[in-house]
This record gives structure tokens, sequence and C-alpha cells, in this order.
């Protein structure tokens, strides 16, 4: 049988190191393959490649035995690969209809729009998913899993060849447990009608339940092709990492328990369900978890960025929901992630944006005192050692490590009872972040609660007293004391959940 | 901003090429960047001086510029607290209208002036209220909901006023608020100046001012900064109505009669001016002593070719040209600082 996608010596840097190296692989038709490694492994490279996004250095390609114009969106297009990227590229106010023809066009177009007929054809296709829903309402308001669904039909739905191999790049990312289950059925679904699916994961549950196959990539280079029967979770992990997974005994910080300031009970949001923890005075507790485990949501909800369920108690006071305001008045500070988006103003010089928390200190006869507002700010940057350190400065005159360091003088300023960091080193150049560890260490000692929710795992160890692991939006596991380890953490993060397996 | 950065500070990466930043700095000691208007200003007078020099150089025509333009500054002025966080107000025009139009119904009506103004400033206040509550509580787009609320306005003056000019029972005392001297100028510019010294000062010296800038900077950043964004929007469209309608009694006052649509006409140059005078002294910032160099700067402009025997609506396309070229710099000065 001739395979339904071949990829031969694949190969592609971008400036510098390679991102994908020599990679060999084929897949048969109505096979599952799953494709596995962690971040910069070159899962997305390969399907960016196969979807003619980038043009690689050297290798080839075959859909079916026709080889694939690399390079060129519409050849991949023409032979039959089609693809479901992760953000689904859906229009939200556009009805199932209307996101159906996006790409393809209203089939029925004859010098006008037959509606009727689209709307028929739109629910046929969703129909043979095993999805009945209105086509008419706006796809913003549908369940995540409904709109992945349309992404699949709107992905399988005839053009002028039939589909042959089927991409999905983490499909699951933003589902809960039980709409993922769905999307197994229908992958499972597309794949009995003759089609290659290829779908990238980092869930390695869903990796054992829907995949025959899996194919794991380490820095670039294919690692192995093997089936997953006979393979445990742990030799995949192995395989993932590039080593054994052993537990290393280290000193880890010796967290003196004094009393509770933070309390979350019940914690929830679009993806967090029911988390409740405790942070103690002079505690780091990190949190870790993958693209969907509700890790992004924690810090925001917490603060009052977004919306949440549940409760958080500063000192026993309830913190109201939805009021970063009243968060900041009862001694909680945040650290947001995304910096540009959501921390720095950029045509504001350093001194506003340090001063933007409670100014009001230098007020005193109606005035607001720049003298004594300047020597405060000049006394913050020597402390964070910011370059230039220069009050006046413009926030877009420093970079991304002395940005980051200004939006944590902003609130360490405050000398918050809880700070909460998001990403706290995110775009943060080595020196920098290690300045800014120290800084949060500071805190701790002198009494601050200190929250971290980061994808970097090896900061979290070198942070934290422990580091909760949120799985599909609950905690799943806590990791402490001497267990605690990088590669420890993201197993722990990626590990099967049993409690979840419905 | 006149300090070379990299001489001072060496671990700075350089981020502009020497020669260029050495340009800057040279037009930055002599405030070509800060104060660049004041420049134009001073040569547009001495060009009209010596163009037209019996009718432009003196102290009648001074007066004249003077007086005219203390209402579209205080009106520019009030805009400007909303534009600094982020929002535009297109309906301060009809506000002015609308104060004209009750100030001068209550006399015609035989109500003192004094309870006309009230009521006038009070009717500034619950449009601003009204304007806010459509921006930060129905969440429409500043610009769509100022511009409705000006075209309900100016309906509003015209079924108060029936679409006519009513100038009769006016107060003599009410008239002399608006027209007498006081060191040789009309009232009006020490409104004007008064206004301009306590927005500078809300602006510029109080935690307000810097909470308004910052969410005009980055709204997301700053309700995560805590800082109650809806509150302190509200307040700047509170604010500018209240100016407006000040502004409009002040009008009232200066031309002792009322017709409708009479404020329209303050949009535009209110306008021009705002981003105008974000291009100076504070680049890249709505400010208030910027505002005042730009109107002032227009102002002598028009006036000047006007004397020269240019036709009346040469004021139109001089705003409207100014307007444009003014947010064009604003944006290059912007761009110029991040």
């Amino acid at each position: 049988m001739t395979p339904a996608l071949t990829v031969t010596n694949m190969s592609k840097s971008f400036a510098g190191p390679r991102v994908l190296d020599s990679v060999t692989l084929s897949i048969e038709p109505g096979e599952i393959r799953a494709l596995v490694g962690e971040n910069g492994s070159g899962k997305s490279t390969l399907i960016k490649i196969l979807a003619g996004f980038h043009v690689p250095d050297d290798g080839s390609a075959e859909i079916d035995g026709q080889p694939l114009h690399l390079g060129d969106g519409t050849s991949s297009e023409a032979l039959g690969l089609r693809f479901v990227h992760q953000d689904l590229g859906l229009v939200d106010n556009l009805d199932a209809v209307d996101n159906m023809a996006l790409g393809a066009g209203y089939p029925s177009f004859r010098g006008g729009i037959r509606w009727r007929q689209e709307r028929k054809r739109a629910r046929a296709a969703l129909t043979e998913l095993g999805y009945d829903f209105d086509v008419r309402r706006p796809v913003g308001t549908l369940a995540m899993s409904e709109r992945t669904a349309l992404a699949i039909a709107r992905a399988m739905a005839p053009r002028h060849t039939s589909a042959k191999v089927l991409i999905l790049d983490e499909p699951t990312a933003n589902l809960p447990a039980a709409e993922a289950q769905r999307l197994y059925k229908l992958a499972r679904r597309v794949a009995d009608s003759g089609i290659a699916v290829v779908f990238v994961s980092h869930h390695f549950d869903e990796v054992f339940e829907l995949a025959k196959s899996v194919t794991v990539l380490r820095d670039g280079k294919h690692v192995t092709t093997r089936p997953v029967a006979g393979l445990t979770e742990d030799e995949l992990i192995e395989l993932v990492i590039g080593r054994k997974l052993e537990v290393v005994e280290h000193d880890a910080k010796a967290a003196e328990r004094k009393a509770v300031v933070l309390e979350i009970t019940g914690l929830g949001s679009d993806v967090l369900n029911d988390v409740t923890f405790a942070v103690h005075a002079g505690e780091i507790v990190g949190v870790a978890g993958i693209t969907g485990s509700g890790r992004d949501e924690v810090a925001a909800a917490l603060f009052g960025g977004r919306d949440r369920a549940g409760e958080a108690k500063i000192n026993g006071k309830v913190v109201p929901k939805n009021r970063p305001d009243r968060a900041m008045a009862m001694g909680m500070g945040l650290v947001p992630a995304e910096r540009h988006a959501n921390a720095a103003f950029m045509t504001s010089t350093l001194r506003e944006n340090i001063t933007v928390v409670r100014p009001g200190i230098h007020w005193r006869g109606l005035i607001l005192r720049k003298g004594a507002e300047r020597s405060d700010v000049a006394n913050w940057l020597e402390r964070l050692d910011v370059r230039p350190r220069k009050s006046e400065f413009l926030m877009s005159d420093l970079s991304g490590g002395n940005q980051q360091k200004v939006v944590l003088a902003r609130w360490l300023r405050l000398e918050p009872k809880v700070l909460v960091l998001d990403e706290p080193t995110q775009g943060v150049d080595v020196g920098a972040k290690s300045d800014i560890h120290k800084l949060v260490d500071e805190a701790a000692a002198q009494g601050t609660a200190v929250l971290v929710a980061s994808t970097d795992h090896e900061e979290l160890v070198r942070l934290c007293h422990r580091v909760l692991i949120l799985r599909r939006g609950r905690i799943a596991d806590e990791v402490s004391g001497g267990r605690m380890d990088h590669d420890l953490i993201t197993a722990a993060t990626i590990g099967r959940d049993q409690a979840d397996a419905t | 901003m006149t300090v070379d950065k990299q001489a001072l500070e060496p671990d700075v990466e350089p981020k502009a090429d020497p020669a260029a930043a050495r340009r800057r700095n040279i037009a930055a000691t002599v405030g070509l960047d800060r104060f660049s208007g004041l420049y134009v200003w001073a040569a547009l007078i001495l060009i009209f001086s010596l163009w037209v020099p019996s009718l432009f150089d003196t102290a009648t025509n001074t007066r004249i510029i003077a007086g005219s333009q203390a209402i579209t500054a205080m009106v520019a002025m009030g805009l400007i607290v909303p534009v600094a966080c982020g929002a535009f107000d297109l309906s301060i025009g009809g506000t002015v209208g609308v104060a004209v139009c009750i100030v001068i119904w209550f006399q015609a009506n035989g109500h003192g002036f004094a309870l006309g103004i009230v009521v006038a400033l009070v009717a500034g206040l619950l449009i601003g209220l009204v304007n806010s509550f459509i921006v930060v509580k129905l969440n429409v787009n500043s610009f769509i909901a100022t511009l409705g609320m000006s075209s309900i306005l100016s309906a509003g003056t015209y079924w108060v006023t029936d679409g006519s000019t009513v100038s009769n029972g006016i107060s003599p005392h009410f008239t002399a608020i608006g027209q007498n001297l006081l060191w040789g100028l009309p009232l009006p510019v020490f409104y004007m100046l008064a206004l301009g010294i306590v927005l500078w000062w809300l602006l510029e010296y109080t935690p307000v001012g810097r909470y308004l800038y910052s969410i005009g900077g980055n709204p997301q950043a700053a309700r995560l900064a805590g800082i109650r964004v809806g509150r302190i929007t509200t307040s700047a469209f509170v604010l500018s109505g209240v100016v407006a309608a000040f502004s409009g009694v002040i009008l009232a006052a200066e031309l002792g009669s009322s017709s409708p649509d009479i404020g329209v006409p303050y949009l535009l140059p209110a306008f021009s001016a705002v981003f105008l005078g974000a291009t100076q002294v504070f680049p890249g910032r709505v400010n208030v002593p910027g505002t005042l160099i730009a109107i002032f700067l227009l102002a002598t402009g028009v006036k000047g070719l006007q004397l020269a025997g240019a036709p009346s609506y040469i004021s139109s396309l001089f705003n409207g040209a100014a307007l444009i070229i003014a947010v064009a710099l604003a944006a290059r000065a912007t761009r110029r600082r991040t």
C-alpha cells in the first residue's frame, strides 16, 4: 500500500542551529499517528513546512505517492493535505456556514449564494462527524469541541481533491476532558474512512488512548517511531526528554512554615476547576502545567484581571473578584504575563511606570511632589540594578529584562503581602533573570507570600518551596522538597491523569 | 531630554546612529523639538507684521485674537482630559450650544442668569455622565457614542429655541461677564488662563492626571495596576462636559444672544489644537500648554491671512489642514518615542 504521507530527510534552520535535522517518517492511510516532543523539538516547524509556510533547507515529501512542492501552500492543498491549527482559524462573529466557506468559498455560488443549500451542506458535514448544532449561530457562542469539530469539518470538506492526510495541531489543548473524548471519537471516525491522521499533543494520556503509533522528535531529530502498544508512559517520557527520569536529591529550600497569608478555595475559571490551596508568609509556591491546564489563568483570576469562581482570602479577609484595585488595596501585587500588553506603559517614563500604583504617596499640599517621586524611583532603580538608571527615560528605551525589573519594582515598592508572578522572566535575558529571582527571594524572606506561575520549570525549581501541578484545570499533584526537579515537574505536567480518565 | 544617553550610560545599547543623535541634540538645546510651535508662532507674527503692518500690528488686533480664541481654548482644554485617557468627546460642540441656549432661555423667560448658569453647568455634567455611561457601561466606542450625542444635543437646541435666535431680556450684568476688559484684555482671556492652570495642575500634579495618561497609554495595564479605569473615564467625560458648558456660558455672555448650532463650529478647532498641542512641550502626549500654543498659532495664522485679504473660508481650510498635519506630526513624535 502507498503511504499516505512520507517525509524524507527534512532539514531546516533559522539563522543558527538546525531546528529540524534530517527527519524521515511515513504514515499509512487510516493510521492515527501522534507526534510528540518538548517545546522547540521541531514539531511545529515540520507542520509549517508541510503547510507550505516555511521552505525547508533540504528534504522532500510525498502525499499518496505524489511529490509535494515544498514552500507552496496550494500544492499541499491540491494533494489532499488538510490542517487544523491550534487556534482553529475560525472567525468568531461569523456562523458555521460562513466559516466553512473561508478558504474554499461557497460551492453554491452562481451569481448569488444559495443559503439554504449551504446550510444543508454544513449540517451534513457536521452530522458526518457526529455533531448537530445550529449552523446559524455565531461560532463564538459554540462550545470548544463544537468549534474544533467545525474546523475539522472545514478541513475535510470536499475541494478539488479529496482529503488524504489530516493534521491536527494540539487539538485538545483548550478542551475540557469530556469534550476531548468527543474529539477522539471524531478522529477515529476520520481515520476509519481511510484518511491518515497526524496529531500533535502534549497530553500523553491521549497519545495512549487514541494513537496507533507515535513519532518522537527531540532537538529537531527523529528519535523513534513505534507502535503505542507495548510502550509505557515512563518510557515515552524518557524518549521525549532524552534521559532517564531520575529523582535527584538536592538541597531543597527549607520551608519555615509561618502563618497562612493567601487562602484560595474552589478557584474556577474557563479552564480552572475547584482549585484549592494556601500560601504561607515567606513561602514561594509555584504553579506548573501545560497549555490548556489553566496555569495561565491562575494569576489573573486571583488578582481580578479575569472573571473567576471561588474565594480568595488575604489574612482571612475576602478579596472581591474582578476588582484589581481592591486586590491591590488589600496587599496583593501582580506581575502579569506578556509585559507589553498587560504591564508596560511604553510611552511613559520609568518614574511613571513605577509610581503608577499609588502615586498618591508623594501627594502633599495638593501637589504631586515630583522631586520626592524621582528620588523614590531612583532608589528602586538602584536596588533592582535597572539600566539605564534614569527615572526620566522612557520605558521603550529599555531592554526586556530591564522593563521587567521596572514592573517588579512597581509592586515591590508597595511591600505587598501577596505577590503573584505570571511568567516573571518571559523574554528576559539570563543576567536579569537571575537578578529577578534574587529579588523574589528577598521579598519572600521579608514575609511576602509569593505565587509563581511559569512554563520555565528550571525557574520553578530555582524559586519555589513547592510546586502545584495543574492538569486539565485541577491540581493533580504537588512537588516539593527533595523531589523538586525540572524533569520531574515536566513529567508531572504531561503525566497520565487517572482521576480524569472518563 | 537634552542629555546624551549614550555618553552617560555605557551599558545602553546604542539605538540610533550617532550623527542623527547629534542632530537631535542640537535641535533639543534650542527647543526645536518641544517648542517648535513657539518658533512658528513668532515667525507668523513677524511675517504678518511686515505684510499688513497697519492692520495686524495693533493692540486692537491682539485683543480680538485673544478674545475670540478664549472660548475655543477652553473647549479644547476640556477635551484634553478624555483624549488623555484615550477617549474622544465629539459632543463638546453640542454641549457648548446647549449651555448657550440654557443661559439665554432662562433670561429671556424672566429667570435670573445665575440660575441659568447653574442649570447649564449641571446640563454639561449630565451630558458627560450619559456619554460615559454609553462608553463605559454599554461598551460603545467613544467616537460613535459622542458623535450620536452631538446630534441629539443639536436636536435639543433646535427644540428649545425653535430654531430662531434669542436675544431679548439679557441682563447687562450677564454680558459684562463676557465683554468687560481687564488690563486691556477681555475677561474670557483670564477665565481661559485660570482654567488652563487648573487643568494643567490636574493633569501634571495630581494622581488622577497620572491615571488618565496611564489609561490612555495602555488601558489593560492600567487596570492590572489597580486603576479603576471605568471610574476615571467617567470623570474625564464629566469634566469635558462641564468645561464645555462653562465655555458655552461665557460664549453666551460674549454674544448676548443664542442661536441653534452655535457651538458646533468649536469642535474642529478644539480637536486640531489638542492634537497639534500633543507635538509640543511634552511631545507625544496631549497637554495644556501645548494646546494653548497651538490655538494661538492657528488663530494668528487665520487672522493674518484674513487681514491680508484672504476670503473668510480660509479659517475652515486652515483648521482642517492643521488637524491633519498635527495628527501626522503627533504620530511621528510618538513613533520616535517608542
